[in-house]
């Protein structure tokens, strides 16, 4: 009897190990590593106690490991370039086109296209930009996710207001115009304190990306008018190629040389840097530029010149018309950043909980808590449901500079929607009680003609990339600036120098890469 | 008596006076440049001598305020002391046995040691298999993974080797016939006439771990773990892309203060303690450097 008793007893313990071991197999987290570009490089990444660890854990069964990537580029590539040659990648990571293209055609990506359908919201919402998921096809496969990058179309052509009016202007339509405008300014003391330091324009050189070489979106709106202003025609494949070579280009080199010859360019215009140019159009200096809607009327940035000059004002008008009626605020480029996933991550078996994690992020719990933090604790909902920090600790606020840790990934959140670009960018009054809103820039640059060059941002450069667009660029300024004649016969050498550099293969190899992503058949 | 000198000696003196104060003017006017630039307000303020100075009553610290009240600042040059201290002591422990031992001149093998130890000087194997060698050790995200693929230069054993030649093979003799091991030789001889060289190698590892910037980029994951030339580094570069900013995180100095203020930072521990072991630095490089 009592052994009886005793078989039944282990029986049915033997049963209950039985049931609870697929019990406790699944209770054990997916663990998933995400290297993520932080949002804000200086800031760290999130503590060990961050909530989305717990939730993560608790409600997907996955062990979130993040890791920083560093702050650049080039940096970037090095690190994921090394642990790629170790056949170390990790599940997931932010990467660069370049090192993206080469990974993939190593086989060390992983296609994601059957991980879309396992996140629906997020694909609905992040991965449905036919133009963008272009960026990350090969061969009609995608082999990563193109996340929103930076906003598009965010630099724009602006005047001063005040001095048009003090003048007695009127906002410049054609580049004839702009060229008058731009006189009067430099001559007719705007400012009206009695000195001659004011410029009609000024630009700096800042080569961006693909589509921006040369001299740089500084200059785009005034190499627009001329139809220069991205570096390539992507209109067609029959009109594919560098722009430098069209007729326009020239005219817009002859135009620019014309205004540095009148003086009414900042002489120094060669040598600015970044900071200098913001630091002189803060100081009253310039009359008209391009530049970043944020860059120029976020408080923060915006308030020197607001206490140097209360009563200037920055209007953002259309770019000049050039003499065939042509013009443009520059390049539009859908940014991007790429996510990858490793062939590894998907040959272990962590694609679905990859999709989890993703697919999460696109719930409002993950967008509130990544993208600003908890509920009541770093920022509240409003009565129109917008996010906002009145009644929230001010050191705890989201927007205070010890919280940034916590939102190092609110960019692959960020649904740049107008009610979450309104709560980004808030409306603020100057000094002189004129109220500023950096979106409203956004919305009229929005509004200008631009030139599509998304399918730029696929094109490798050549092995002797920095020879050529050094060539390419310095040779431009000589023009401008005198120290080299401007004829016709001298810009044909310019363009045969090109030629010798390799420009022809360039472009061929060029032109290939952007039919093999779609931009053009 | 006053020795007089000749026409020919003061012009020469002259001359040799003039070049110096031209190679101390090309030494300290950039210099000058970066201490000012670091000290340059976001407003455009007056200059003199083209930007070389400005007015005392223009002065800004507030490039150095972001810098020095920067959360991660205490914490990551902790971790640069750490790896300095650590680094270089293993630095030290592995480099003077190696390059006492390839200095004896009665070795057996000697020769076969120093080709041993100069091949991975001269063929380097590179990033990829360094790294796998980390990764399969297990290092990342330790300060291991920082000191030790370093932790013998053979450029710094072979100028130890050149100074421990330089020592008269009397005292060793003396010493072995009194019954001596070359342990002992080493802690009680060698080392105590060898504080030129010890220094001066010393200050060279001390120098390259107080800048060490790639590796811990590669091979420390946690933001905690970095030191300081990578967080300046990225407190430079989000002042510089500031376009975005929603936080109003803004920089209060111009980025070029920023820049300045870095290099002063990162240079003034190696400019304070460099007096104190200048004395010993030149004897030191050369007497290593002539032998071998």
């Amino acid at each position: 009897m009592m052994a009886r008793k005793s078989i039944v007893a282990l029986l049915v313990a033997l049963v209950a190990i039985g049931a609870a071991l697929p019990a406790f197999a699944q209770a054990k987290p997916v663990t998933v590593t995400f290297w993520y570009g932080a949002a804000a490089s200086e800031a760290g990444q999130p503590p060990a106690d961050w909530k989305a660890y717990q939730i993560i854990r608790d409600k997907l069964g996955v062990d979130l490991q993040l890791v920083q990537l560093p702050s650049t580029s080039s940096d970037q590539d090095t690190k994921i370039n090394t642990t790629a040659a170790a056949n170390n990648l990790p599940d997931l990571f932010q990467v660069n086109r370049d090192t993206w293209y080469k990974l993939a055609k190593a086989g060390l990506l992983a296609p994601v296209d059957s991980l879309l359908k396992q996140m629906p919201t997020r694909t609905k919402d992040r991965y449905s930009d036919a133009v963008r998921n272009k960026l990350v096809t090969i061969n009609g496969k995608m082999y990563g996710f193109a996340e929103p990058g930076a906003l598009p179309g965010t630099d724009g052509f602006v005047i001063r207001k005040d001095w048009l009016d003090k003048l007695g202007l009127k906002v410049p339509v054609t580049i004839d115009d702009f060229f008058n405008v731009a006189k009067a300014f430099t001559e007719r003391d705007p400012d009206g304190n009695g000195k001659n330091d004011t410029y009609g324009f000024c630009g700096y050189i800042e080569p961006l990306s693909m589509a921006q070489q040369g001299l740089g979106s500084r200059f785009d709106a005034i190499l627009g008018a001329f139809g220069a202003d991205s570096t390539w025609d992507i209109s067609s494949a029959k009109n594919f190629g560098l722009k430098v070579r069209q007729p326009g280009y020239y005219e817009a080199m002859l135009f620019l040389k014309k205004m540095a010859d009148a003086k009414v360019i900042d002489p120094d215009w060669a040598t600015l840097k970044k900071d200098d140019f913001r630091a002189r159009w803060k100081q009253g200096r310039y009359g008209m530029m391009t530049e970043g809607y944020a860059a120029l009327a976020m408080q923060a940035n915006y308030k020197d010149f607001d206490t140097n000059f209360p009563d200037g004002e920055w209007i953002a008008v259309a770019p000049p018309k050039g003499p065939k009626g042509l013009s443009s605020e520059g390049p539009f480029m859908r940014g991007t950043r790429i996510i990858a996933v490793s062939a590894k991550a998907i040959k272990e078996g962590r694609g679905p909980a990859i999709a989890k994690l993703l697919e999460w992020m696109a719930t409002d719990e993950g967008y509130y808590l990544l993208g600003f933090g908890e509920k009541g604790v770093n920022f509240d909902l409003d009565a129109e449901g917008l996010v906002t920090v009145a009644g929230i600790d001010p050191a705890k606020a989201y927007t205070a500079k010890p919280q940034a840790p916590l939102l190092q990934l609110k960019n692959y959140v960020y649904r740049n929607d107008p009610a979450e670009l309104k709560v980004r960018y808030v409306t603020y009054k100057t000094v002189k009680g004129r109220t500023i809103d950096p979106l409203a820039y956004w919305e009229a640059f929005k509004k200008n003609p631009w030139s599509e060059s998304t399918g730029a941002l696929v094109i490798n450069p050549p092995a002797n990339a920095a020879d050529f667009w050094r060539f390419y660029t310095e040779n431009q300024v000589k023009f401008i600036l005198g120290l080299q004649p401007l004829t016709p016969e001298t810009w044909k050498q310019y363009l045969d120098g090109l030629d010798r550099l390799g420009a022809k293969d360039f472009e061929k190899a060029a032109k290939a890469q952007v039919m093999e992503a779609g931009f053009i058949k | 008596m006053r020795k007089i000198k000749s026409t020919e000696e003061i012009v020469y003196q002259v001359f040799v006076n003039a070049l110096l104060l031209l190679t101390l003017l090309i030494v300290c006017i950039p210099l000058l440049r970066v201490i000012t630039m670091s000290f340059t307000p976001i407003k455009s303020g007056r200059q003199i001598l083209g930007g070389l100075l400005i007015p005392f009553s223009d002065w800004s610290v507030a490039a150095y305020q972001q810098l020095l009240t920067h959360p991660a600042f205490l914490s990551s040059l902790a971790n640069s002391m750490i790896i300095l201290v650590l680094g270089t002591t293993i630095n030290l422990l592995l480099t003077i046995p190696l390059a006492y031992v390839l200095s004896i001149k009665g070795l057996p093998g000697r020769k076969f040691l120093n080709i041993l130890v100069l091949i991975p000087f001269l063929f380097n194997p590179g990033l990829i298999p360094t790294y796998l060698v980390v990764t399969k050790l297990n290092l990342i995200d330790t300060y291991w993974a920082v000191i030790l693929p370093g932790a013998v230069s053979v450029y710094n054993c072979f100028v130890m080797r050149g100074f421990f030649e330089g020592i008269p093979e009397d005292f060793k003799e003396a010493a072995r016939i009194d019954g001596a091991g070359e342990f002992y030789i080493l802690r009680r001889i060698i080392l105590p006439l060898s504080k030129p060289i010890i220094l001066t190698v010393g200050l060279f590892y001390g120098v390259s771990h107080w800048n060490e910037f790639f590796a811990p980029l590669l091979y420390l994951n946690d933001t905690k773990l970095q030191p300081l030339p990578v967080l300046l580094r990225n407190i430079l570069l989000a002042a510089n892309v500031n376009e975005y900013v929603d936080t109003n995180a803004m920089s209060a100095a111009p980025i070029q203060s920023l820049k300045a203020a870095s290099v002063v930072l990162t240079t003034l521990p190696m400019v304070i303690v460099y007096p104190w072991i200048q004395k010993h630095f030149t004897k030191g490089t050369l007497v290593g450097g002539i032998k071998g």
